[in-house]
């Protein structure tokens, strides 16, 4: 009976990866078709369409302008994320769960309204649409995140170091700098390549508080919106192929740093 | 390099008190200054670490929604010069006049609930095989495996399912290949297409909250179960699924809130008959901005709703909890 339901459960779990799998893998192989058409057979094969991706002078600085917005974004939710953490993480006083329910707030919106709320108040601040709009929005909604990993690391700091390096005559600043922020390293990393990937995933924020230059998704959109061709699946894949890689590359990271200390 | 510093400062090598970067800065006059001003009372340390943090969680977090919210509620926006400006409620009435726009939000509503159960049958049984079925030392790997595709964005993603379920797509082709259709199935743009892709996109945010309540579940309570003489089916029934159910609450919980929100892939994955309410919500926001306050009003209507279905399943499902125990 039992073994019967393992089998059984075995076979949904594979069913599930196919599920999760097959769809990218197709998108990858689409890529190599040698015609204009998407679709199925594939009956004979080309590089074209990857080497098109590195020339493309459109693709190449949607990457880029991905990238950077990524690379600014994660600096301000990890700083601000990390000093919330600090001040949320075994403290009590008036009002604290209230900071924490704010705290969470922007990751519980669903996506089109905190684009919209974004949208908003980034004319109300007089913020053009465009690179900044972008950062300033991919900043706050991944504040969160940032948050809860550095609390949870943060649970776990030995008090006693703290005390010892007050004890001897460092100030809370300089105790923090040397006691307290090297123990969270490998969480601010974890979290970085986390918002990171976010934030170069993220569509529904770039798309509305973008100006006229896209972000990656916001082409590949834009692209798709005017019809499928196997130069999209280039695209996507280059992307898929970055995200993915430093998905594991960090997954197995953290758990290293984790274990370490 | 502070540590070199520290270590050479050790062995006496440099006088020890301001040759690292530290002791330099300690001893730094307006460093010193600075402390004994901040760190003078636990009060004023206290003030000068929260003060940051809660400005910024009133005005970034909190902001944009209390912003929206005022939009809603003015007649004209952006505001004229030398026009007054006035509250008014109409931008909320007019989602009551036309079934154009609250057709797509109760449409809206129903696909998330839909596809939020299809993510919680799809995914317990996962969930289950590797929580109870998989030695500790192959789940992480196994469930790695599953977070991989999950890592590559919302865009790219839908892509992948319009490939997948297109006319010319896989799933059309091997149907073919086994005789079981003439003529392509037009999956694309219904709201077959459209739970495939959503689904898809979620399936992890309820993975993980099941897999962490399956695996905190201790095996000796099936065990004792089994030994009074349940069965299988009863096990699973009074005994797994009670206590799992506040994974199942929250798992629920953060998937219905994503896929109501979700705006590329049904613009996307669906056609004109399954419009949701973002698409709705976003055509206020394409022109140049006289629509606001109606697209800012049509969004608090689907955040209070979509917060309001939440609260009332939390309440539900803990009501069922308790009620399981008495």
């Amino acid at each position: 009976m039992n073994r019967r339901n393992r089998i059984l459960l075995s076979c949904v779990y594979w069913a599930f990866v196919a599920y999760v799998f097959v769809p990218l893998i197709l998108m990858v192989l689409m890529g190599f078709k040698d015609s204009k058409f998407i679709g199925f057979p594939i009956r004979s094969y080309t590089l074209d369409w990857y080497m098109g991706v590195f020339e493309d002078a459109e693709t190449i600085s949607a990457f880029l302008y991905s990238v950077a917005i990524a690379v600014l974004s994660t600096i301000g939710s990890i700083i601000v994320g990390t000093w919330i953490a600090v001040l949320l993480e075994g403290r009590k006083f008036w009002g604290r769960a209230v900071i924490f329910g704010m705290t969470i707030l922007p990751a519980l919106i669903p996506g089109i309204i905190s684009a919209i709320a974004f949208r908003i108040y980034a004319r109300y601040l007089g913020i053009e649409p465009g690179m900044g709009a972008i950062v300033w929005a991919h900043a706050v909604h991944n504040v969160p995140f940032v948050v809860l990993v550095v609390m949870a690391r943060l649970s776990t700091l030995p008090k006693s170091q703290i005390e010892a390096a007050r004890d001897l005559g460092a100030d809370p600043l300089i105790a923090f700098l040397r006691i307290t922020f090297p123990y969270l390293v490998p969480a601010i990393m974890g979290a970085s390549i986390f918002c990171l990937l976010l934030s170069f995933d993220d569509f529904v924020r770039s798309f509305f508080l973008g100006g006229y230059e896209p972000t990656l998704p916001v082409l590949i959109f834009a692209k798709l919106k005017s019809g499928m061709s196997p130069e999209i699946n280039a695209i996507a894949t280059a992307a898929l192929l970055l995200t993915a890689v430093i998905g594991v590359w960090a997954e197995r990271f953290t758990r290293r740093m984790n274990k370490d200390s | 390099m502070s540590y070199d510093a520290s270590a050479r400062a050790a062995r006496g090598t440099v006088p020890a008190s301001d040759a690292t970067f530290w002791g330099r800065l300690a001893g730094w006059g307006p460093y010193r200054a600075m402390a004994s001003f901040t760190t003078a009372s636990p009060r004023r340390q206290f003030i000068v670490l929260a003060v940051f943090p809660i400005l910024w969680v009133l005005t970034q977090h909190l902001g944009p929604m209390v912003q929206m919210l005022r939009v809603s509620l003015t007649d004209a926006y952006p505001v004229a010069p030398g026009v007054e400006q006035h509250l008014t409620i109409e931008h909320y009435l007019k989602f009551f006049q036309d079934p154009l726009f609250w057709q797509p939000f109760f449409r809206t509503l129903i696909f998330a609930g839909v596809f939020t159960f299809c993510t919680l049958i799809l995914t317990y049984p996962v969930a289950y095989f590797l929580a109870r079925h998989v030695s500790p030392k192959n789940r992480m790997l196994l469930l790695l495996l599953l977070l991989i595709p999950f890592w590559v964005g919302e865009i790219v993603r839908t892509y992948a399912i319009m490939i997948l379920l297109g006319n010319t797509g896989a799933v059309n082709l091997v149907l073919k290949w086994f005789g079981l259709i003439d003529r392509p199935i037009p999956f694309m743009y219904t709201s077959f297409s459209m739970g495939v892709g959503i689904v898809y996109l979620t399936a992890l945010y309820m993975l993980l909250p099941l897999y962490s309540a399956l695996e905190k579940l201790p095996k000796s309570l099936n065990e004792a179960a089994a030994d009074l003489g349940a069965g299988a089916w009863t096990r699973f029934r009074r005994v797994t699924l009670p206590l799992t159910i506040e994974g199942i609450s929250s798992g629920c919980t953060l998937v219905f809130l994503i896929s109501t929100g979700f705006y590329a892939t049904p613009v996307l994955l669906g056609g004109p008959s399954t419009t949701v309410f973002a698409e709705t919500i976003a055509g206020f926001f394409h022109v140049a901005g006289t629509q606001w306050p109606t697209g800012a009003a049509f969004a608090i209507i689907m955040f209070l709703a979509a917060l309001c279905i939440t609260a009332a399943f939390q309440r539900l499902m803990t009501m069922l909890r308790k009620g399981d125990k008495t």
